[in-house]
């Protein structure tokens, strides 16, 4: 009996001892972050990890990683569908990160296969950018940092949404390129931006996220507000593209508007930015100062310029 | 017993109907849509601030009128590809021209962004640096192929299809360079190159494509006769009388010029010279002086129809109207093919 | 006497390759000649140059005016060529190509008037082709093609008749009636008639002239009897035959004396 007893303790004792050193093993790692290495695939992403505060673990972008300014000075691992296979394992990196609909998924396999650990993230809608933000964050070990972007942003949401609350929608339509004219659809974040802009998209009953949209459509939707944030417009000449369609109320009434933003068209942390974009665009009324003393009512009664 | 030949009352007979289908399809196409128009509304207030108006007279209007200077103007360049190479399965892709007007488009697209000159604005619409950029890059590619396919003076047929093919593969492989390259949104407009499309608004544009094209295709159709012999071999029309070395190289031109210039407009939209030739040989028969008006009319009716399919097939969103063309032209030939095959060609 | 064509030390080289040697050659209005050599002694290259399709050095005169002075159109009235073979890879009727005989008599832009129509169904009917003139060319047999390509040349009413190797794919019916047609142009309508050929004994038959070849140069010129002699053909063709006379033609007749 004394022998069973012994060999119980003993057993216990060495449980004991072993979940003591793991959990000791895990708090040491969650206060001590070992430096860590991040490529990034996708300029959405680069913007994410800096505003993350990762920016100093990130040791490789694409060419058109251009926001923040440091990123611009980081080595260079490719364009933006094809990253060079070999750049990407030069950097040597522990985590590198991509977008599922965008980084060539057999690229995706090449590294995994040669031991990198690759994550894909969806940015197809608002949730999945703000869950994507939150994985990234707890992937690299601070999820609290992903909490709080998100809870930046979401307020961000929230303070445009009450803003253009009372404002009646307005029907909009929002381009990324005028020869041929592509707009976007349905099943798009910027989609849902619109919406939360108090706008609504012509295009938006489509399936696809983006589409070729024919002239005759978008006089018979006549949308109250024309966004081109596509490359290549200037302000100004943009509204001769439409001046010959003037039963379009965006046109009769000067609301054609080229705006070029990445902030708009990139799914990133700063769609909250880029959502006050849209909506300054969509309701201007709702973003008068109230200069004149007290924001009367819902502060939308502003001089429609 | 009776001998069948084209005679007066042949030509104006099958001239006639398919003028007919064409206007009856330019009426109709100008009528359908993914939106519906209510056309007496669209007419009883032509001013500029009714939508119906609009989308009949700016947005639907100039769409049929270049589809129909577009799908003749190719329809009429296949047939006398195919007579110049001697060559059933030319079409005006093979010269090379296309190549060279969308990559020439596709250059002035990336390095000339803002796309839009100042002469622009109103009822004509806008002129933009993009067709210009292109039409350049349409002769440039028609020069070069000139150049290697003269020996001795002539436009030897075997160069001539050997230097074009070529010619486009190279350039399909630069513009495939291009698209590696360029951003997301760039891409988009490279499919138009590739794929081609008829919208636009501009009626200065419309004109002049009709105006090019028409001269193009009546003088084209004037060497009809030229056309039938050089199809019995260079020797054998040249002992009937044809000086085949110029005929060579005034066909070369005209249609390359023509070809530059309608896919600077729209694109490359392909399949119309490589089928509708075909078509109307099977129906027609060969003599071009029929095949040619003909194989016009044909073109325009059926390129009317592709484009109007085009932007009510996937609607809200407009497809490509080359892939209308070579994915319902495609079977319907077939389908001739099988049933009039007797009459085909036998290489 | 006015020669409907003249050359006079014409040469000709393909690349480096000289085919035709100082040919000088006379054929006279109305005369039937027939032009003999084995493959490669420069009888479709003299033939070409006969009609404007190869230009070589040397002068060529066409009723005594340089060849070069003409157009092409006017030079398909007074000549008519019928190639060896020919290939049509567009589907026309018989009717149409015979028809194309007729394209330097109307203007390009008018179809074919009643004139038109009516000598090319002459010219059907004088070469058996005239059942299938609502055929395709391509679904004819060989010989069927070879007579109405005939046809179509004798729709453009020519001159002067240029043929190579005429009875190439033709049955023996065909060929005697080929020939003998030719025969009855040249008595009936004067028609020149110049023609490669490459079986003697038909030639030595029907054509009262004959122009031996030899490696570019002419080797006999003269009549049948002149021309066909043992010697000749066992120093051109390299084959020995014997030669004797057909006592119903009186035409020298070859008989191969095969090594057995």
């Amino acid at each position: 009996m004394k022998h069973f007893q012994r060999l119980i303790t003993l057993h216990l004792l060495t449980a004991g001892l072993f979940v003591l050193c793991n959990s000791a093993f895990v708090a040491h790692a969650a206060s001590t972050p070992r430096s860590q290495r991040i490529v990034s695939l996708a300029p959405s992403v680069t913007e994410t990890l800096f505003a993350l505060g990762f920016g100093n673990r990130v040791v490789g972008v694409t060419t058109y990683c251009d926001y923040p300014a440091e990123a611009r000075k980081l080595p260079k691992i490719g364009g933006f569908m094809n990253p060079s296979l070999e750049a990407v394992v030069a950097k040597r990196p522990d985590f590198v990160i991509g977008v599922s609909s965008a980084t060539d998924p057999v690229k995706a396999r090449e590294m995994e296969r040669l031991g990198l650990k690759v994550t894909l993230i969806s940015l197809a809608s608002v949730n999945d950018i703000l869950s994507s933000i939150k994985s990234i964050a707890r992937l690299l070990g601070s999820p609290e940092a992903g909490e709080k972007l998100v809870d930046k942003i979401t307020l961000q949401f929230d303070e445009i949404k009450k803003r253009v609350a009372s404002a009646p929608r307005r029907t909009t339509l929002l381009a990324v390129g005028l020869r041929p004219l592509v707009v976007v659809g349905g099943k798009n974040f910027i989609n849902e931006l619109i919406f939360l802009a108090g706008g609504e998209n012509i295009a938006g009953n489509a399936d696809q996220p983006w589409l070729n949209l024919p002239d005759e459509y978008v006089v018979a939707k006549a949308p109250q507000v024309i966004i081109e944030a596509g490359m290549g417009s200037e302000r100004g000449d943009s509204a001769k593209h439409w001046g010959d369609l003037k039963s379009i109320p965006a046109v009769r009434e000067h609301r054609v508007y080229a705006y070029q933003s990445d902030k708009i068209l990139r799914p990133g942390p700063r769609i909250g930015e880029g959502l006050e974009e849209i909506a300054r665009l969509v309701h201007p009324e709702c973003f008068a100062e109230a200069k004149r003393g007290v924001n009367k009512g819902n502060g939308c009664e502003g001089p429609r310029p | 017993m009776v001998v069948k030949v084209l005679d007066r009352r042949k030509m104006i007979f099958v001239n006639g109907v398919l003028l007919a289908l064409l206007t009856l399809s330019m009426v109709a196409c100008t009528l359908l849509g993914p939106v519906h128009l209510d056309l007496s509304r669209a007419l009883r207030d032509l001013s500029f601030a009714n939508p119906d108006a609009e989308i009949l007279f700016r947005a639907r209007l100039p769409r049929v009128l270049l589809g129909v200077a577009i799908g003749g103007g190719m329809a009429a360049c296949g047939v006398v590809l195919q007579a110049l190479l001697g060559n059933p399965l030319a079409c005006p892709q093979m010269l090379g021209v296309s190549g060279g007007a969308s990559l020439g488009g596709i250059l002035g697209l990336i390095l000339f962004p803002n796309w839009l000159l100042p002469i622009a604005g109103g009822l004509l619409g806008e002129i933009s640096w993009v067709p210009l950029a292109a039409f350049l890059g349409a002769l440039c590619s028609m020069t070069l192929v000139y150049r290697f396919s003269l020996f001795h003076g002539r436009l030897h047929p075997y160069h001539l299809l050997l230097s074009g093919v070529i010619f486009n593969s190279f350039i399909a492989a630069v513009i495939m360079f291009l698209n590696s390259i360029i951003d997301f949104y760039q891409a988009q407009g490279l499919l138009f190159w590739l794929m081609g499309s008829l919208s636009t608004r501009a009626y200065l544009t419309v004109a002049f494509i009709w105006a090019y094209i028409s001269f193009g295709f009546l003088w084209l159709w004037a060497k009809g006769l030229s056309l039938n012999l050089i199809t019995l071999g260079e020797e054998a029309a040249m002992q009937l009388g044809v000086e085949t070395g110029a005929l060579q190289r005034q066909i070369f031109i005209a249609s390359s010029l023509m070809i530059g210039a309608m896919v600077s407009v729209s694109g490359m939209i392909g399949f119309i010279g490589l089928m509708i030739p075909h078509v109307m040989r099977l129906i027609v028969g060969s003599d071009h002086r029929l095949l040619l008006p003909a194989s016009f009319l044909a073109g325009g009716i059926f390129l009317c129809w592709a484009d109007t399919l085009a932007r009510v097939l996937l609607a809200p969103a407009e497809l490509p109207v080359g892939i209308i063309t070579a994915f319902f032209g495609g079977p319907f030939f077939l389908f001739l093919l099988y049933r009039e095959g007797r009459k085909a060609l036998t290489l | 006497m006015n020669p409907a064509i003249q050359t006079r030390d014409l040469s000709f080289a393909y690349q480096d390759r000289l085919v035709l040697h100082d040919v000088s050659l006379s054929v006279d209005r109305g005369e039937m000649i027939g032009i003999l050599g084995p493959n490669g002694s420069g009888k479709t290259t003299l033939l070409k140059i006969f009609s404007a399709v190869l230009h070589g050095q040397g002068a060529v005169k066409i009723n005594d005016r340089d060849i070069e002075t003409y157009g092409r159109r006017d030079l398909s009235k007074l000549f008519a060529v019928v190639a060896q073979e020919s290939r049509v890879n567009f589907p026309y009727t018989v009717a149409e190509v015979v028809l194309m005989g007729r394209a330097s008599y109307h203007s390009a832009f008018a179809l074919e008037g009643k004139k038109d129509l009516e000598i090319a169904r002459a010219s059907m009917e004088l070469t058996d082709c005239l059942l299938f003139a609502n055929r395709y060319l391509h679904e004819l047999s060989g010989g069927e093609k070879q007579r109405v390509m005939i046809a179509r040349a004798l729709a453009q009413e020519p001159e002067i008749l240029l043929l190579d190797e005429p009875s190439a794919f033709l049955d023996l019916k065909h060929q005697v009636q080929v020939f003998e047609l030719l025969r009855r142009l040249n008595r009936d309508r004067g028609l020149t008639i110049v023609a490669a050929l490459h079986d003697l004994n038909l030639a030595s038959l029907f054509f009262p002239r004959l122009v031996m070849l030899r490696d570019g140069k002419i080797y006999r010129d003269g009549s049948p009897q002149e021309v066909l002699t043992e010697a000749t053909i066992e120093e051109v063709y390299g084959i020995r035959v014997r030669i004797e006379q057909d006592p119903v033609s009186e035409k020298p007749q070859l008989f191969i004396c095969p090594s057995l």
